[in-house]
């Protein structure tokens, strides 16, 4: 296959003139990533710190006050009193309050004779991803509360102790952040080259272009360039705000993410590539590009439901899809600094889907206009 | 010793569209280094027939051949020396008149110093000088039909291909875009040339009709108008309206 440099860099200089003229993918390809970035970053918080707790005490006891007392030096709730008029689960009715604490009348009592103290905890069953969250933190309240009561020191008895590695502080923004570059340039790759070549062929352009001696490939290699370099500049800024709005540590190595990260590029830019071509109308490839970009990013890259999780048959599915390899790479990067080694199978394969998307969408780019 | 630049011979051509027969057996003679032009009212197939020389698209049966001096040349081959300018825009309406014309140089790769020279020559014929750093889709109608035939000229082919060159242009224009083609043939280029405009054919060396698909007669204006026993072209296609 004769191809030639020079060519390629003619589109390519010329792509670059359209998107320097075209403010709409400009603004697509700078501002997008990191307006995603911002608005999942701080949205899609899966650490609920401020839940608003309302407090109705029966007792009225300094045992049943210190036990209240837990729940807000957890740091997870806000306490909110209220007189014992009022139904307790009037407060969920309303959505005035995520939970409502009732802490039964000789509460104190039960537990200084060392019988059990009773308290209710009423949650929104219908938040279910908070309520689920509410009580990972109610067992270790529990813990605390039953160690500050306790007449005798506990006897030995079995203890799990947890440590979280990679992530001490379980915080979901470290765990969202690096899965949301995964996330951003999946959509965006796919959704900035679908255009270009659907493009060519509505404004009759690519009548002209074919009567030229110019190759399919040249004109690939050409339109996938700028757009490299345009994401590649989306992705950075991703990557500077995860580390410096964020605080999201970066512990593995710069050239292992980076490598990572032009191979994803690509594939997503090649994605769109084929979409375009095959697709011949910018409408349709827009809407290509949306449904192909963004389910396999958002629901089967592993970035919600995890892939382990998923039927048997998606579990498969999801490996013909690059997402789901950035993700693991990114993931890994990112927080457990994974070298080449340890992601060579999610780099290998993002690497064949690569050679593939390419592949394709030269073979399906037609030198004739025949419909 | 040069060469008179390449002909082309089509050869009993059929092309189906949907379900429109837009070419029928169409047998045709292009004689190298002359202006011919393919005339006939809308829909008769003279896109097809443009589109199928520039290998844009294939006929169903029957054969296109490019010769030189008596020597068949490979589509291949020629495919380099054929330029073509569609009837539809086909500009990049944000590229400026300055931009085309370095993009066409890279497509086929001149040298900068015979670019600057050429350009300059093909600026001034087409009086856009003055309008090298406007964009395209600012362009009236005659200016973008002449940008787009000189960033085709540029690389001086030996075949040039016009889909309706100066259709929806200005009379002036017209002339313009006539001397232009009239400056660049004079025996080094082969041009092959459509128009609904009757009076155009006049002009031309030769003149081929078509009609539904199909070719009416050809060859010199004065004499197939002669042979055909009509005052003008446009009484021909409206005898055989009828």
């Amino acid at each position: 296959m004769n191809f030639n440099a020079a060519r390629a860099l003619a589109i390519a200089l010329k792509e670059v003139r359209h998107i320097l003229r075209d403010p709409f993918t400009l603004a697509l390809g700078l501002g997008l990533p990191l307006l995603l970035l911002l608005m999942f970053g701080f949205i899609i918080d899966l650490n609920y710190g401020d839940i608003g707790l309302k407090v109705q005490d029966q007792d009225h006891t300094r045992l049943s006050r210190e036990f209240a007392r837990t729940f807000s030096s957890s740091g997870y709730f806000r306490l909110e009193p209220f007189s014992s008029e009022i139904a307790p689960v009037s407060w969920l009715d309303s959505e005035k309050a995520s939970g409502v604490l009732v802490i039964k009348e000789n509460f104190g009592r039960h537990i200084k004779s060392g019988r059990q103290g009773e308290a209710q905890l009423l949650l929104d069953g219908a938040d279910n991803s908070k309520t689920g969250v509410v009580l990972s933190y109610l067992a270790g309240i529990m813990d605390a509360a039953n160690r500050k009561f306790a007449q005798t020191p506990p006897r030995n008895s079995p203890e799990i102790r947890t440590r979280f590695l990679f992530n001490q502080e379980l915080s979901s923004r470290w765990f969202i952040v690096p899965a949301l570059a995964t996330v951003i340039i999946g959509l965006l790759g796919v959704l900035l080259t679908a255009m270009t070549v659907a493009r060519e062929w509505e404004n009759g352009s690519m009548e002209l272009l074919l009567s030229t001696p110019v190759r399919p490939l040249e004109i690939v290699a050409g339109k996938l360039l700028p757009y490299f370099a345009l994401s590649l500049t989306g992705t950075v800024t991703v990557y500077l705000a995860a580390r410096l709005v964020f605080g999201v540590p970066f512990n593995g190595s710069r050239i292992v993410y980076w490598t990572a990260c032009s191979v994803f590029i690509t594939a997503a830019l090649a994605q769109g590539l084929l979409i375009s071509v095959v697709a011949r109308q910018q409408r349709l490839a827009m809407q290509l590009s949306m449904i192909s970009g963004l389910l396999p990013a958002f629901l089967l890259s592993g970035f919600i439901f995890p892939v382990e999780s998923m039927p048997v048959f998606f579990r498969y599915f999801t490996m013909i899809l690059s997402p789901r390899w950035f993700m693991e790479i990114s993931r890994g990067v990112f927080l457990k600094g994974a070298g080449f080694m340890e992601l060579a199978r999610p780099l290998s394969a993002l690497l064949a889907i690569n050679t593939v998307l390419i592949t394709l969408a030269v073979k399906k780019f037609k030198t004739d206009i025949e419909p | 010793m040069q060469t008179a630049a390449a002909g082309i011979k089509l050869e009993s051509v059929t092309k189906t569209l949907g379900k429109t027969r837009a070419l029928d057996a169409v047998s045709l003679d292009f004689k190298g280094g002359l202006l011919h032009g393919i005339i006939g009212p809308n829909g008769a197939g003279k896109t097809t027939l443009l589109r199928i020389l520039a290998g844009l698209l294939h006929p169903d049966s029957g054969a296109v051949r490019f010769s030189r001096g008596g020597a068949q040349i490979p589509f291949g081959d020629i495919r380099p020396e054929i330029a073509y300018f569609p009837q539809e825009p086909s500009l990049y309406p944000d590229l400026s008149c300055a931009e085309h014309l370095e993009f066409f140089r890279d497509l086929y790769q001149l040298p900068r110093a015979e670019f600057a020279q050429k350009s300059e020559a093909l600026l001034h014929l087409a009086r856009l000088e003055k309008f090298r750093n406007r964009r395209a889709g600012q362009l009236s109608g005659g200016m973008y039909k002449k940008l787009g035939l000189i960033c085709v000229l540029l690389h001086a082919p030996e075949i040039l291909l016009l889909d309706e060159p100066t259709i929806g242009v200005d009379p002036v224009s017209r002339r313009e875009l006539w001397d232009l083609m009239h400056d660049f043939s004079a025996g080094r280029m082969t041009i092959i040339m459509s128009t609904s405009y009757m009076d155009e054919a006049e002009r031309c060396a030769r003149v081929q009709l078509l009609e539904n698909g199909k070719l009416l007669a050809g060859g010199e204006p004065g004499a197939l108008l002669e042979k055909l026993g009509a005052a003008s072209f446009e009484k021909v296609f409206l005898r055989e309206g009828k």
